[in-house]
């Protein structure tokens, strides 16, 4: 059940993406996000899309896990449609018919309405597929290695930038282990009649006690073994510390840069020179 | 309460590059009144196959099974886990799981709250103040501890073999039938292991008329069960009496399992021409050995 939860989980095989450099893919997966919001038509985004579908092609990572990362935020797509269609008001005419095609109190489902609310929703799923796709493809390890590198200019400011990447690899690092123990807790009390994920609101939150107070107490004490553990093999900071795995710059990479700057200035472009506006 | 398993299989994970076979044509019987070793590797399938007993893992719809060409039977008692609409409620009811460390799974405020959790829980309706106190009490003094003296107390406080009671009071206050328990001694030292498993034989003659346990203690395995199955890669290798069992230690070894100390020295004994046969008790043997000195 909780091993279904895939937004965020790295997908091991060996691609063109996944062998990009971490920096990179953050970099991008920021352009892009800039991209998408940047984008005012559905060329634009058409052309994110497609780029972004030759990623998923060239990354080897199955359509449906993709699309899996999509179904975590389904509700907030369909509340954001919803929303829009009843309330957009628009009155552009965008096919034969009237521009107004509902009227019921202070709802009102307008063709732009329509047109505008598909444009959302088209724009949420990119957003969450094209940040997927990069923790789909880079393992946590390289995701911080690549956040600390890119953040290496705040050191000057005194910023601990090691001990931030630090803390994210962990806490990434003990997600599995603490969806592990949730289930495995969740299964003790389930053996003890815990009836876990039913009944009305109120119920659903009792329930969860059982299963949060032991969770807690198992992740208070492994942080403390941790931290105890480290401090017997006298870790101690940034300094002087080196990598095991330096990051390269490659010819792959040079590939990426090349091709998603294109895209990327293209869509930005766009904005100023729309060619179908909405 | 009988369990009879039949081309059990389990997938963790299918159709992902994570998929790993955990139980693979699992077939065996556990009788009523057994006291059942189950014993194998990390990663032998042991844990996942006791998990199935009260449905804690399910087996694939009847539709799924019947495209993979299974004939799967997993019966626990009179309860058929192969049919969706099993009662599990009523099963968890008679079948009472402890798992590893079943110390972390305390919550509540009280050593009488948390014992009483499973008690509520299982209920039919509300059941009154008297009769959840008198099956938390009889629960508490059945593990060891003095009902008045922890009643009040939070869990957290007690030391580690007090806590694992409590937790252990926690699942037997529903008087299972089936009592599965997942390395009950783990952890623990000699004393606390022995205090355990004299709980376990208690129970066994008690209110748990069949027990199931898991161990990588072979010696606790020798002293106490009825048979043992050996898993190995998701399958059960043997399922023999320990007696019996024990006898195999060249093949056990084989299979990168421990033997119990008592089988170690039979087996040195054997190669210096000096036959032993008994039944891997640390008791027995000692007597087979001064008997064998004496005729000498």
């Amino acid at each position: 059940m909780l091993k279904d939860v895939s937004f965020g989980q790295y997908y091991p095989v060996k691609s063109f993406v996944h062998g990009l450099d971490p920096r990179l893919k953050i970099l991008f997966l920021i352009g892009f996000i800039v991209a998408i919001f940047l984008a005012k038509e559905f060329l634009a985004l058409g052309i994110c899309a497609a780029v972004l579908f030759a990623a998923i092609l060239f990354s080897r990572v199955p359509i449906g896990k993709v699309l899996r990362a999509v179904r975590g935020i389904l509700f907030l797509v369909l509340f954001t449609a919803a929303i829009n269609i009843f309330f957009y008001q628009g009155e552009r005419v965008y096919w034969n018919g009237p521009a107004v095609l509902l009227q019921w109190g202070i709802f009102r489902v307008t063709q732009a309405g329509i047109v505008f609310s598909a444009f959302l929703v088209v724009r949420l799923v990119l957003l969450v597929v094209c940040s997927s796709m990069l923790t789909y493809t880079t393992t946590p390890v390289a995701l911080t290695d690549g956040i600390e590198s890119l953040l290496t200019p705040l050191k000057w400011i005194r910023f601990p930038v090691h001990e931030l990447a630090l803390i994210m690899s962990i806490a990434l690092r003990f997600i599995p282990i603490l969806l592990d123990e949730t289930e495995r807790i969740m299964n003790a009390q389930k053996a003890r009649g815990a009836d876990i994920g039913s009944g009305g609101p109120i119920r659903r939150v009792r329930a969860i006690v059982p299963v949060l107070i032991p969770l807690l107490l198992s992740a208070f004490r492994r942080a403390d073994e941790l931290g105890d553990a480290m401090d017997a093999r006298c870790y101690s900071g940034g300094k002087k510390r080196t990598k095991y795995k330096k990051l390269r710059f490659s010819w792959r990479d040079l590939v990426g840069v090349l091709l998603l700057a294109g895209v990327i200035a293209g869509v930005v472009l766009m904005r100023f020179y729309p060619v179908f506006p909405l | 309460m009988r369990i009879v398993t039949e081309h059990l299989s389990y997938i963790y994970n299918e159709r992902s590059p994570f998929a790993t076979r955990a139980l693979d044509d699992v077939s065996l019987t556990v009788e009523e009144g057994e006291f059942f070793g189950i014993i194998g590797h990390t990663g032998s399938g042991k844990s996942t196959f006791v998990q199935h007993l009260n449905g804690l893992l399910r087996l694939p719809s009847a539709l799924k099974r019947r495209a993979k060409r299974g004939d799967t039977v997993l019966t626990v008692g009179e309860f058929d886990l192969a049919d969706r609409k099993t009662d599990l409620r009523a099963l968890r009811r008679k079948v009472g799981m402890v798992f590893q460390y079943p110390e972390n799974q305390l919550f509540a405020e009280t050593v009488f709250d948390d014992v009483a959790f499973g008690y509520k829980n299982f209920a039919d309706g509300k059941p009154s103040q008297e009769e959840t106190e008198a099956a938390v009490r009889d629960a508490l003094t059945t593990v060891g501890l003095d009902y008045e003296a922890v009643k009040e107390v939070s869990p957290f406080e007690l030391s580690g073999g007090q806590k694992r009671r409590v937790a252990i009071a926690g699942v037997i206050v529903t008087k299972p039938e089936l009592l599965v328990l997942d390395e009950p001694a783990a952890g623990l030292d000699p004393l606390g292991k022995q205090e355990i498993m004299e709980l376990l034989h208690t129970l066994h003659s008690s209110w748990c008329k069949t027990v199931v346990i898991v161990s990588h203690d072979m010696d606790e395995i020798a002293e106490n069960c009825t048979r043992v199955a050996v898993f190995a890669e998701g399958r059960v290798k043997y399922v023999l009496p320990p007696r019996e069992l024990f006898k195999r230690t060249e093949e056990l070894l084989a299979l990168g399992l421990d033997v119990p100390l008592t089988a170690k020295l039979t087996l040195a004994l054997k190669k210096r021409g000096v036959e032993i046969d008994s039944d891997f008790t640390l008791e027995d043997f000692a007597e087979k050995v001064l008997a064998r000195r004496r005729t000498c």
